[in-house]
Formats: structure tokens, sequence, C-alpha cells
């Protein structure tokens, strides 16, 4: 012990290692439990997003050409699709209206002020991407200036794609639906059984970004095609999310649980703009 | 504005973090294939270290550049604030006796990018931020290494035009 503490590099080393993982165990901790970052590191967000800012600006300038292009080849057949659904639009439109002024004469009728599928909406922009594939991080140009929280939903492409999880001034970062980190909040989704009822369970991650129906206690009755919305169970987002359809429906490796495999509704690969969801009912 | 110029490679860094933030988002289809990590911001780092080997104060800027970018890209502290600073110290000691010639530094970069992507993967399945398989790592492997050869031969003028020019924090003014 006397040798090893006069033998000043080794005990130097020793101190580093310790250090190191003391600051990575911390700063672990305080990604996961602190709503909001240090104003140092979420000052140092936010200096570096204006960097991302600026050099996104000629960058998304040279893919939204490029997107145009794609856009303009596709014009046809997507001219032709939405033809197709113009008639059933104006009448989903006027049912949608009746059906909401109904909804809020009901509510009102029973003095409710907010329920689980209220909701805001505020758009925000990709301006950067964690750089390895491992982590399934977003960076968005949105922060508490504009309202966010930590947890808050976040939808592109028409589904839930992951949830805020650390909020500076300016920016904010959000982890996608298939990262596979431990600690993650989990979405509580329902989705209606062959028979009508309601299943409940959670979002969960199965090996290579694959989605899962966990946790049901009747995924037999689910058939393949069955959308997945979320329940708005888990206090932080809504209820009525569309978080995507149901791909297979299996046993797990013991056989001795139902696998409901999902394939998901929302823009994962290239979600440029998205859209946080603010649940309006307090927890 | 003179005495700025001692901090041109940090700020340059700066630059490259965001850049590698914007190209992973905008070509995050292409990483993806084979799950490729963006090095651009170590392989930056790397290359300075070869070039200003007898400068201590990199180690400085490594450090700097890997908490910012830890940060910034992971939220949390202890993946490139360890092996930048790390990796800097171990290629300044090797370009001492390395050829100072463009392949010899590229493939000293190549076999530190390979540690980079290792130790992240390393760190992320410690802490639980990820939970990928080993065969994960070895499949991103040679992916990586391709764009970070594109990056390093893409950069490589440019950190060696700013390391001998602007060293960080040395005033060359001192000796002219």
């Amino acid at each position: 012990m006397k040798k090893f503490l006069q033998n000043k590099k080794l005990l130097s080393a020793c101190i580093i290692v310790v250090l190191i993982f003391a600051i990575l165990g911390g700063s672990v901790s305080m990604r996961n439990k602190r709503n909001t970052p240090m104003i140092i590191q979420s000052f140092g967000n936010d200096v570096v997003a204006v960097g991302a800012r600026i050099i996104d600006f000629p960058l998304s300038f040279v893919s939204g050409s490029l997107n145009n292009v794609h856009d303009l080849m596709n014009t046809q057949n997507e001219n032709n699709y939405l033809k197709s659904k113009v008639t059933d639009l104006e009448q989903t439109k006027t049912r949608n209206a009746t059906l909401e002024a109904e909804n809020k004469q009901l509510k009102s009728a029973l003095k409710l002020k907010e329920s689980l599928t209220d909701y805001e909406k505020i758009q925000a922009s990709v301006i950067s991407r964690s750089p390895d594939s491992w982590s399934d991080l977003l960076i968005i140009n949105k922060g508490t200036t504009a309202g966010l929280h930590k947890n808050m939903a976040v939808m592109s492409g028409g589904g839930v794609i992951g949830r805020v999880v650390e909020v500076n001034a300016a920016s904010a970062k959000v982890e996608l639906i298939t990262t596979s980190d431990k600690s993650a909040n989990r979405f509580a989704v329902e989705a209606q059984a062959v028979n009508g009822k309601k299943v409940h369970g959670i979002i969960t991650v199965i090996g290579n970004n694959t989605l899962a129906f966990t946790q049901a206690v009747d995924g037999k009755k689910l058939k393949r095609g069955t959308k997945i919305y979320t329940s708005g169970m888990g206090g932080n987002s809504p209820k009525g999310l569309l978080v995507g359809t149901i791909a297979t429906t299996t046993h797990d490796t013991f056989g001795l649980s139902d696998l409901v495999k999902i394939t998901p509704a929302g823009e994962l690969n290239d979600p440029s703009v998205v859209t946080i969801i603010k649940r309006k009912v307090d927890d | 504005m003179r005495s700025l110029q001692k901090f041109s490679l940090a700020f340059a860094l700066f630059v490259a973090l965001a850049v590698n933030g914007s190209l992973s988002f905008y070509l995050h289809q292409f990483f993806s294939f084979g799950n490729a990590s963006n090095l651009l911001l170590p392989v930056s780092m790397m290359l300075i270290a070869l070039f200003d080997d007898t400068n201590a104060k990199e180690i400085w800027l490594a450090l700097g550049a890997g908490v910012v970018s830890d940060i910034y890209s992971f939220g949390i502290i202890g993946i490139y604030a360890v092996c930048l600073p790390l990796l800097c110290w171990l290629l300044q000691k090797i370009a001492r006796f390395l050829p100072e010639v463009f392949w010899a530094r590229i493939l000293a970069v190549l076999v530190a990018a390979i540690l980079v992507d290792s130790f992240t993967w390393l760190v992320l399945n410690v802490t639980g931020l990820s939970n990928i398989a080993f065969t994960s790592l070895l499949q991103s492997i040679f992916p990586t290494l391709i764009w970070s050869f594109i990056f390093a031969a893409a950069t490589y003028r440019l950190w060696w035009n700013l390391a001998r020019d602007h060293p960080f924090m040395i005033n060359l003014e001192n000796y002219r």
C-alpha cells in the first residue's frame, strides 16, 4: 500500500479513473432525474445550437431543393391519390365539426374542463442528430422559452416518434421511440381488440429497433393492422396519439407470453419538422 | 483581434462540432447503413494532435472540445471528454516517430477511430443509455472507417494549415 501511494503516476491514474466514473455516473443520473439541466450545461447547449442553426441554413436549403425535385417527380401519382380522397374529405370535415361541437356541449354539461385528449401543438425543426447510430437523439430548435417540458411526446409524419429528454432555453433533445435506453420513459398505449374491448400495454423496444406492444393482457385478441394509440395513462402524453399499427402477433422465445410487433406510424428516419405535444390536463 | 488568433483552432473545432451534428442529421440514411458513426470532430482533433505534436496545450483543447461535444450530442459527460484528451496525448507521442506523410497519419487516425467507436459503444452500454450487441459494434467498424477516411482526407489540408499557422494558445508573434 505504501509503495502504491508513493508511485505518483499510478496514484494519479487511479484518481483520474475514479473521477471519470464519478463524472459519468453523476451526469447520467442528472440527465435522468433533473427536469432541466444545469445553467452552464443549458448555456453550452444553446451556444452550440446557435452554431448548428447557422450551419443548418445552407444545408436545409440544398436538402429542401432536392426534396422539391423529388416531390415534383411524384406529383402525378400524388395528385391521383388526393383526387380519390377529396370526396371523402368534405364529408369527414363536416362530421368532425359536428362531433366536435357535440363533444364541447357534452363536456360543458358535465362541467368537464379538460380531458386526457386535450393538447396543444408546438412546431419545431430538427437541427442536429447524435453522431452515432446507437443513441437515437435529435436536437430541435425550441426550448423552455417555447413552452417545452421534459417528457413531452413528439410527433412527426403522423405518428409518435419520441419524447423530450432534455430542455434548454432555446433547444431541446428528443429521444426516439426506438431507443434501447433502459431508463427511458415508455409510452402507455391502448388498442381495440377483435371483441371491441380495449387492450392496454406499453411500448418496448425488442432488439434491432423493433417496437413491441408489451404487458398486454389479451395480446392474442389484437389482429394485424390494428392501430395503436397512446392511452394518456402514463401522465406525460395525452390520449389518442397514433403510435403505429400491429405488424405481427407471435409468442416470445420462451413461448410464454404474446409478442405483438408494431410498425411505427411516425417518420423516424428523416424527421426534419416535428410537433411537440403539450398535454393540457394536469397529472 | 490578433490576440484571438491563438484560439482559431478552438473556434474551428466549434464549427466542426456544429457541422458534425448537421451532417449526422442530413446524411443519417447513409450513416445508418451499417450503423456507422460520424466521427468528424474526433478525426479533426486527432489530425490536430498529429500536426502539432509538441504543443501540450492541445490536450486542454481536446478536453474542452470533448466536454462541449458530450453535453451537446449525448447529454452526458464522459465519452468524448475522456477519449479525445487520451487520444490526443497518445497521438502526440506517436507522431514523434511516425513518418510525416499523409498515409501514415491517416492510418493512425483510422486506428484511433476504431478506439473512439469502441469506447462510445462501451460507455453507452455501461451507462444503460443504449443496449447494443457486440456484433453491432463489429458491423459498424468498417463503415465508420470509410466515413472517417473521407472526413480525414477532406479536412487534412485545413487542419494542417490551422495547426501550423495558429497553434492553440501559442502566440506566434513572439517568435517573429
